[in-house]
């Protein structure tokens, strides 16, 4: 195994407002971690910043063995080796499902070719065989403002794996779909990072859920770290004062 | 007080507009037979003169292709200019300032300059034409940009796509529609509008009809009004047929 993020004393402010404190985290490739917490205790302000699109923060952050830079995104190649799946799907509405899907492929095709309308075969090969595991091969042709919301989660987690990336990273990915459909897309996602030996680190309101999938789970709030454990470890109560409760352990101080 | 004074002034606008506006009443009596003769001496219209309505219209085609043309090409430069989201303030602000004075400019008053400037013909109508447009188009170009989502953008960045890709596969599909939809109206406008261009000179049909009207030639008038009416049911056609294919 090897190491596929460590962030070291993350910190950041918004407009004077911390939103990370102090912010300690490895995770192993393969290994699938749920970002779970209250409304504003940071989780989506830390996934940006593995994305590489956080500015201003400071310590110590590397992902897939690049160090992040606060100030500048990095490389196309790294851009591409990280995937992200965005909490509103962010497809471009008037293209088909086949053309968002090939979207991922942007990073890795030659750049004037593709602006120019012609991939690769290996990218068509490739975007093939995504939509037929993600049961989507029917609906290639259709226009993705054409379809329903779990249908358009699917081709935002096709997208993203067509990006062939060596760590997921998904906002939300399930925040809005119903429960059933919620567990269907979690494990769609779950299980085709497993079959490809790639991490995932997802955020989630629904800690039942993260229990589920997850094989460690870390709790935020307030911009810090307040648990960080494999999930059989984590209780009941321990998820109740994440949301609920004092920070579980003593003298810990709370950011407001 | 404030209504009152509100009142007074709408009152007292038009007691002055009617009341020292020269209309006199009796005319409206004289009109009726009037009419009546001019209607009647276009009927039936004179069909005989169609070589010179499909000129005109070819003209007025011409006039309207090219006019809409360059102001496309005109409006992508100056719409980049005029849009919030690539500029800064000072640059958009004083941009759009420059298109709002371009609009108040009656199109006719235009193509009198153009006239006198470049002499009779369809050139003129053209350049009136592209300069008119261009103040329309810059802004409508510059609302298609500023209204691109940027959530999709941020995700082909986040994928790796390069800056030209962005363009053609996150920004170029969500502008393309509406600057088709935006094109395709002001092409429509810029038909009707050089229709009327000939009557100062500028080209086009209007030249006929113009001519026809005074000599007296009210039959020939009334083909050229026809196949007016006949270009404008067509182009409205199509334009509809388009809009239901870019939506």
């Amino acid at each position: 195994m090897t190491t596929a993020l460590t962030l070291l004393g993350i910190g950041h402010d918004f407009n004077g407002e911390l939103s990370l404190s102090d912010i300690n985290l490895s995770m192993e490739t393969g290994e699938c971690l749920a970002l779970i917490g209250p409304s504003g205790a940071g989780k989506s302000t830390l996934l940006t910043l593995l994305d590489g699109r956080l500015k201003g923060w400071s310590g110590t952050a590397s992902v897939l063995k690049k160090t992040l830079d606060a100030n500048k995104p990095p490389q196309r190649n790294t851009r591409a080796d990280i995937g992200f799946i965005f909490q509103d799907f962010a497809l471009v509405d008037r293209l088909t499902t086949y053309q968002n899907v090939m979207n991922g492929r942007l990073g890795r095709t030659n750049n004037w070719a593709s602006v120019f309308g012609r991939f690769s075969t290996q990218d068509h090969m490739i975007v093939g065989s995504i939509l037929r595991d993600t049961d989507l091969a029917e609906l290639a042709d259709r226009r993705v403002d054409q379809l329903s919301g779990g249908q358009r989660q699917r081709v935002a987690i096709a997208r993203c794996l067509a990006q062939e990336p060596k760590l997921i990273l998904a906002d939300e990915p399930v925040s809005n779909l119903d429960p059933a459909l919620a567990e269907k897309i979690l494990q769609l996602l779950t299980g085709e990072a497993r079959k490809r030996g790639i991490g995932v680190v997802f955020t989630s309101h629904q800690p039942e859920l993260s229990q589920r999938f997850a094989d460690r789970i870390v709790g935020l709030r307030d911009g810090r770290i307040l648990f960080d454990q494999p999930t059989h470890e984590v209780s009941e109560n321990t998820i109740k004062s994440l949301y609920f409760g004092a920070p579980p352990e003593p003298g810990l101080r709370v950011v407001k | 007080m404030h209504k009152t004074i509100t009142w007074l002034v709408v009152v007292g606008a038009i007691a002055w507009a009617a009341l020292t506006a020269d209309v006199e009443m009796a005319k409206f009596a004289k009109a009726g037979p009037r009419l009546w003769d001019f209607l009647s001496r276009m009927i039936p219209p004179d069909f005989t003169i169609w070589q010179d309505m499909l000129r005109g219209l070819a003209e007025t085609l011409q006039i309207a292709i090219l006019g809409t043309l360059f102001a496309v090409i005109l409006s992508v430069f100056l719409g980049v200019l005029a849009s919030e989201t690539l500029m800064r303030p000072y640059i958009w602000r004083s941009t759009r300032a420059l298109l709002a004075a371009i609009r108040a400019i009656p199109l006719i008053l235009v193509a009198m300059l153009m006239v006198g400037a470049v002499g009779l013909g369809p050139l003129p109508g053209i350049l009136a034409i592209t300069f008119h447009a261009t103040g329309m188009l810059s802004k409508f170009y510059a609302e298609a940009i500023d209204n691109v989502a940027a959530g999709p953008i941020t995700a082909l960045q986040s994928a790796g796509a390069s800056r030209q890709q962005q363009l053609r596969y996150g920004i170029w599909p969500q502008m393309a529609p509406v600057i088709l939809r935006d094109t395709v109206f002001r092409f429509e406008l810029n038909l009707r509008e050089s229709l009327v261009l000939g009557v100062v000179g500028a080209g086009g049909i209007g030249l006929y009809i113009q001519t026809y009207v005074r000599s007296f030639q009210y039959e020939k008038a009334a083909t050229a009004t026809l196949t007016v009416i006949i270009l404008v049911l067509l182009s409205e056609l199509a334009n509809g047929y388009l809009k239901k294919r870019v939506s």
